[in-house]
């Protein structure tokens, strides 16, 4: 450990990449490079020195200034005990990262054990004692491994982003660096693992000659899956800016963990569209924010809501130290099953949808695999929150899969949400931006794409692919003479317009809604969405559930047979499950508070599923307006008003009472009761208070003693809540 | 100078929200802790929500939210960021999405353009929200007058809210609005992404209000205080409310003496408890009452439209029969009429005859008889014949 650097030291992390200096091209020659570059031969994969590099591998990169070290290379790690490196099992401190032979501890292990192991000597030095570690015996260094001295950094890692051959027949790569924690300006953190990495966004260019070997720096999930894949395997959650000093979560990391559908469409396409087909699109997209920042100063700042400066400007976000709450927090069950039930944890299968699923599948393929593609149009209606969007995704991702196997011609996929268009015309532009990646008017997209579709005009150089058009929430669509919708579904009936439009909206009847011309053109086939039923519901939960102990078998079927009876909202079941394990979450945790201030007793884990009553409460908390709660709680003038309406309602029979009516009413009320006569005025204010909640409907104060007043909740509701009211008990007498 | 140091001591208590409503914070079953319980969650745990607060005015909805974010801001330093937005100001959508972005600019100290279109500024939020959460970051979006935003397609809530579905996004979207059925004013779609969590703010009950009032000890067990209060709260019984109250009792504060007294607080409550209408006749004219008992006559012989011209009728035929020395010319009356459509104690009945000159359009009288009887009793220089008139006909 000669040249541990010190953390804090912010220029140095870039600045020392810069002493790999005399192995990169210098700059000239670079841009020399750079102009005929046709004469570089990239490649994906290469074989140098006995080693196979990918573009995405992680290597091991030497530092110049220790090369005469690497002669000892040791590939495997010696025994902290013995220093041997045997063929036999051995096992790692998790604190140290020492490795030992099973039979060399005392007393020996039979096997490896679950879970976190900690050696003799760890645990030693945590109780304080001093330790003294076995040295090898004389004669014999102490070797050190490549991910020693990587973790003291005497060695550096980095991804290769791409390979490739100069004309001089010298191989070179371009990669980014990995840091270790010691290298950011936030240094070690309690929270790193040992094995943590830091991907930087820094890039440069090495020759090949100073790439080492593999390392395997890998994701939180491989991570946990891997267990016997050697010593050079790393951590790697987070990115780290260099130019910013800030951290990130990667993206990719956050998105395969859940095989996330947002912007994939987007990625897809590109991934189509360029030819090398392996290249994953993050990465890509990474590298340009690379770029983006290794200029030191940009020469103009751009404002970082615009379209240009966005992917700048975001890239300033990021955390100065990685909050520890996000690693050392433990879930529990009741929290896993909260955060399985999110909305926004899309589940791996789709339970209940099989039948549609089919239905979509077949539609597409019969449009698209046809040696000529006919256009064709889907309208698919349903409720809210009965997976409509879902499905449609689901299949369409099942497709690609098939595509990416060549089971299927390819085609490109637009997605667009009408409610999320600044206005109709809008989606013109949307889909030509999609389907060719250059931004114009509405008007001028419109065009484009009349030829492209009816005339049969290709838009690059290759021949147009199917296009498949998703408008999620059609009816939003709707102006006034028709046009966009008329023309998005005049399109697929174009003899080689290769299209094919899958709307998605609420209401059954929505074609027939439109003028004849568009529902006969759209109107052909239709898919029907029905509400779940709450077996349905009940397996949508389970199937999320699966694992975790947490909910009780009727509370779901309770919940599932709520919701189905009311609306059949998938989202609202899982919302209302959500909330039953917040609530029991919450009185968990007060408990667990008041317990520890008084008894310091622990509580028996694990025995607090959520039951049917706290999804009781959270059907209560969804469905049950709130008025009652108000009524009782409203002021006295407030209640006898109310009092004094349900009384009108019942002598006159309407439902309308004017003001000047009911103030009478109520002056005669508190006279006969011996109560404090109100002000007209202060009548008037009670009034517009109780008509700005909402409990009765009244008209604009201005027009005074004419103005018209109605209970918004029927008159039982009122009569329930002020029934039995401590302060005002003769109010009881009129309701 | 030690009375005057106590004054500007205790209103400035009563102007800071956070005292004011810090008993919110004891209570455990409480909202506080509630919606604090929720929000931590949030951010530890990784996840959206949405949260509506409902409640009359003055309930300490807002206080809350602002409580609660200042002491998470605390807890989670550099973690939080918060946008706010008011319905009435940014209930256009399109306004609303800039208004988001400039916001989320200012707090990440990135350059914001006005220049930007909608799209673009949507395009941002949303990326926005996934680098945020990219970086453990939590956005917090706080919409005053909730209802308000419901006009229109609510485009602005449906993207919020299905911003909220990817998994990468930390946000929480907290609703504040007094009407209690603003998540019935969702669109369905809106609705069913709506994660239907409600918080309900109650006024506060007669207990609750004594040991809201520590402050003034000295005078709070007077029996007399106790009823001041209850014809205070008999109206409204909010905080803000009861605030306003103290605010005003404190400035007749007694200045020799330093103390708060009785007389303070009961012209404090004749401050609170003005009767707009009944001032309103104090100073009206004799003509001008002649005009509105004459209005109340017709009104009450079920004659339901009237213009100038049949009250100038029926005030001739009082002056006739009567013979008082109050009888003045067509044009003064015509005057005195116009008078009192300024002042609002009568108007048109409608805004469709414009074109008609005023003593043919017809109006109304906007006060009842009582009103326009306890105004005749409390002026003095009112003559008896009005008060005869006016109980002749309204059997008083």
């Amino acid at each position: 450990m000669k040249s541990r650097r010190s953390p804090l030291e912010p220029e140095k992390t870039p600045s020392k990449r810069s002493y790999v200096a005399p192995a990169t091209p210098n700059t000239s020659e670079t841009r020399k490079k750079w102009r005929n570059a046709k004469k570089r031969s990239y490649y994906k994969k290469l074989v140098y020195d006995g080693g196979v590099f990918e573009v995405g591998d992680d290597v091991y990169v030497k530092r110049r200034d220790d090369a005469e070290s690497d002669d000892d290379d040791p590939e495997a790690e010696e025994c902290r005990i013995c220093f041997e490196i045997g063929s036999s099992i051995m096992i790692e401190c998790d604190d140290c990262l020492g490795g030992f032979h099973l039979r060399c501890l005392k007393p020996p292990l039979r096997k490896v054990p679950e879970g976190d192991w900690i050696c003799e000597f760890c645990k030693a030095r945590k109780l304080g004692k001093k330790v003294k570690l076995p040295r090898p015996s004389d004669g014999k260094k102490l070797r050190r491994t490549a991910r020693e001295k990587l973790l003291s950094s005497d060695l550096w890692a980095a991804r290769i982003e791409s390979l490739w051959k100069e004309p001089d027949g010298t191989y070179w790569l371009k990669c980014r660096w990995y840091v270790i924690p010691e290298e950011t300006t936030a240094g070690r953190q309690p929270h790193n693992l040992r094995r943590e990495l830091y991907l930087t966004t820094h890039l440069s260019d090495i020759e090949m000659e100073s790439v080492l070997r593999h390392c395997y720096v890998m994701n939180p999930r491989e991570f946990a899956q891997a267990n016997n894949e050697g010593d050079d395997v790393f951590y790697c959650e987070y990115e780290y800016d260099v130019r910013w000093h800030s951290f990130k979560r990667l993206a990719e990391v956050a998105d395969t963990d859940n095989d996330e559908e947002a912007g994939n469409d987007e990625d897809w396409k590109y991934s189509i569209d360029s030819d090398c087909d392996s290249e994953d699109d993050s990465d890509f997209d990474d590298e340009t924010v690379g770029k983006f920042s290794c200029h030191d100063t940009p020469t103009h700042e751009l404002a970082a809501n615009s379209r240009r400066g966005r992917i700048f400007g975001l890239h300033k976000i990021g955390l100065k130290k990685i909050p520890e709450h996000v690693r050392l927090h433990k879930p529990t069950d009741l929290e896993r099953a909260k955060s399985m039930l999110l909305l926004t944890a899309l589940p791996k299968t789709l339970p209940c949808r099989t039948k549609e699923m089919e239905e979509i599948t077949l539609f597409i393929k019969g449009a698209i695999c046809e040696d000529h593609c006919l256009g064709r149009c889907l309208y698919i209606h349903g409720v809210p929150g009965t997976g409509k969007t879902m499905t449609v995704l689901t299949v369409l991702k099942n497709l690609r899969i098939e595509v990416d196997a060549g089971k299927m011609r390819p085609y490109c996929f637009v997605e667009v949400n009408g409610l999320k268009l600044s206005s109709p015309e809008n989606i013109y532009r949307v889909i030509y931006e999609a389907l060719s990646g250059h931004r114009v008017g509405w008007k001028k997209a419109l065009n484009i794409l009349n030829e492209l579709f009816s005339e049969g005009t290709k838009i690059g150089k290759e021949e147009n692919r199917p296009c498949v058009l998703l408008i999620d929430e059609l009816d939003l669509l709707l102006t006034r003479n028709q046009s966009v919708l008329y023309n998005i579904f005049d399109w697929p009936t174009k003899p080689d317009s290769k299209l094919i439009v899958i709307g998605i909206a609420n209401t059954m009847d929505l074609p027939e809604k439109f003028l004849p011309r568009i529902s006969s053109r759209m109107g052909i086939q239709r898919l029907c969405f029905g509400p779940y039923n709450y077996q349905q519901l009940q397996e949508i939960i389970e199937s999320r559930l699966k694992g975790i102990d947490a909910f009780e078998e009727q509370a779901i079927e309770f919940a599932s047979r709520k919701v189905a009876a009311m609306s059949g909202d998938a989202r609202r079941a899982l919302e209302i499950c959500r909330r039953a394990a917040e609530a029991a979450d919450y009185r968990l945790k007060q408990l667990a508070k008041s317990s520890k201030s008084t008894l310091r007793q622990s509580l028996p884990q694990g025995k607090h599923l959520v039951g049917m009553n706290d999804i009781e409460a959270a059907v209560h908390d969804v469905f049950q307006a709130p008025h009652i709660q108000i009524m009782k709680t409203s002021s006295r003038w407030s209640k006898i008003m109310l009092a004094a309406m349900v009384h009108e309602l019942y002598r006159s029979g309407l439902c309308e009472v004017t003001f000047e009516k009911l103030a009478t009413t109520i002056r005669s009320l508190c006279s006969s009761n011996r109560e404090l006569q109100p002000g007209w005025d202060d009548l008037l204010k009670v009034g517009c208070k109780l008509g700005e909640c909402r409990i009765i409907l009244s008209e604009e104060g201005a027009k005074h003693r004419l103005q018209r007043m109605q209970l918004n909740f029927p008159s039982d509701d009122v009569a329930f809540a002020l029934k039995d009211c401590p302060e005002i008990p003769w109010l009881s007498k009129y309701l | 100078m030690a009375s005057e140091k106590a004054l500007d001591f205790l209103r400035r208590r009563l102007c800071d929200s956070s005292f004011v409503y810090s008993a919110f914070k004891s209570t455990p079953a409480g909202n506080y802790s509630k919606l604090k319980f929720l929000i931590s969650n949030t951010i530890t745990e990784a996840c959206n929500n949405s949260v509506l607060l409902l409640g009359p005015r003055g309930c300490g909805k807002g206080a809350v939210v602002d409580m609660i974010l200042e002491e998470l801001k605390g807890e989670f330093p550099e973690i939080i960021s918060v946008v706010r937005l008011n319905g009435l100001l940014h209930s256009d959508d399109n306004f609303a999405v800039k208004e988001i972005a400039r916001q989320l600019c200012m707090e990440h100290k990135l350059l914001f353009s006005k220049m930007a279109s909608s799209d673009d500024n949507s395009q941002f939020m949303i990326d926005m929200l996934r680098e945020c959460g990219l970086a453990h970051k939590m956005i917090i979006f706080v919409l005053d007058e909730f209802d308000l935003f419901t006009q229109g397609k609510q485009r602005l809530l449906y993207s919020l809210l299905d911003a909220m579905q990817t998994l990468t996004s930390q946000s929480v979207v907290i609703g504040i609005s007094f009407r209690l059925d603003a998540d019935q004013l969702l669109e369905k779609r809106v609705r069913s992404r709506f994660s239907h969590r409600k918080l309900l703010f109650t006024p506060l009950s007669t207990e609750d209000m004594q040991s809201f009032d520590v402050k003034p000890k000295n005078i709070l067990g007077d029996k007399k205080f106790k009823e001041i209060l209850d014809v205070l709260s008999s109206v409204d019984n909010t905080i803000s409310n009861i605030c306003r109250f103290l605010y005003h009792a404190i400035s007749w504060m007694h200045f020799e003496s330093g103390l708060l007294t009785l007389d303070g607080f009961k012209n404090a409550l004749s401050c609170m408890q003005r009767q707009p209408m009944l001032d309103k006749l104090q100073d009206a004219s004799i003509l001008e009452f002649y005009i509105l008992v004459c209005m109340n006559r017709l009104g009450s012989r079920e004659q339901n439209s009237f213009n100038f011209n049949s009250i100038m009728k029926e005030y001739k035929a009082i002056q006739d029969a009567y013979k008082t020395s109050d009888n003045y010319s067509w044009s003064v009356c015509l005057r005195a009429f116009e008078h009192l459509i300024e002042r609002e104690l009568i108007s048109f009945l409608d805004n469709r005859m414009r074109s008609l000159s005023i003593e043919y359009r017809p109006v109304r009288l906007l006060l009842s008889s009582q009103e326009l009887y306890q105004g005749l009793k409390s002026n003095a220089f009112c003559p008896a014949i009005l008060l005869k008139l006016l109980n002749h006909e309204s059997y008083r």
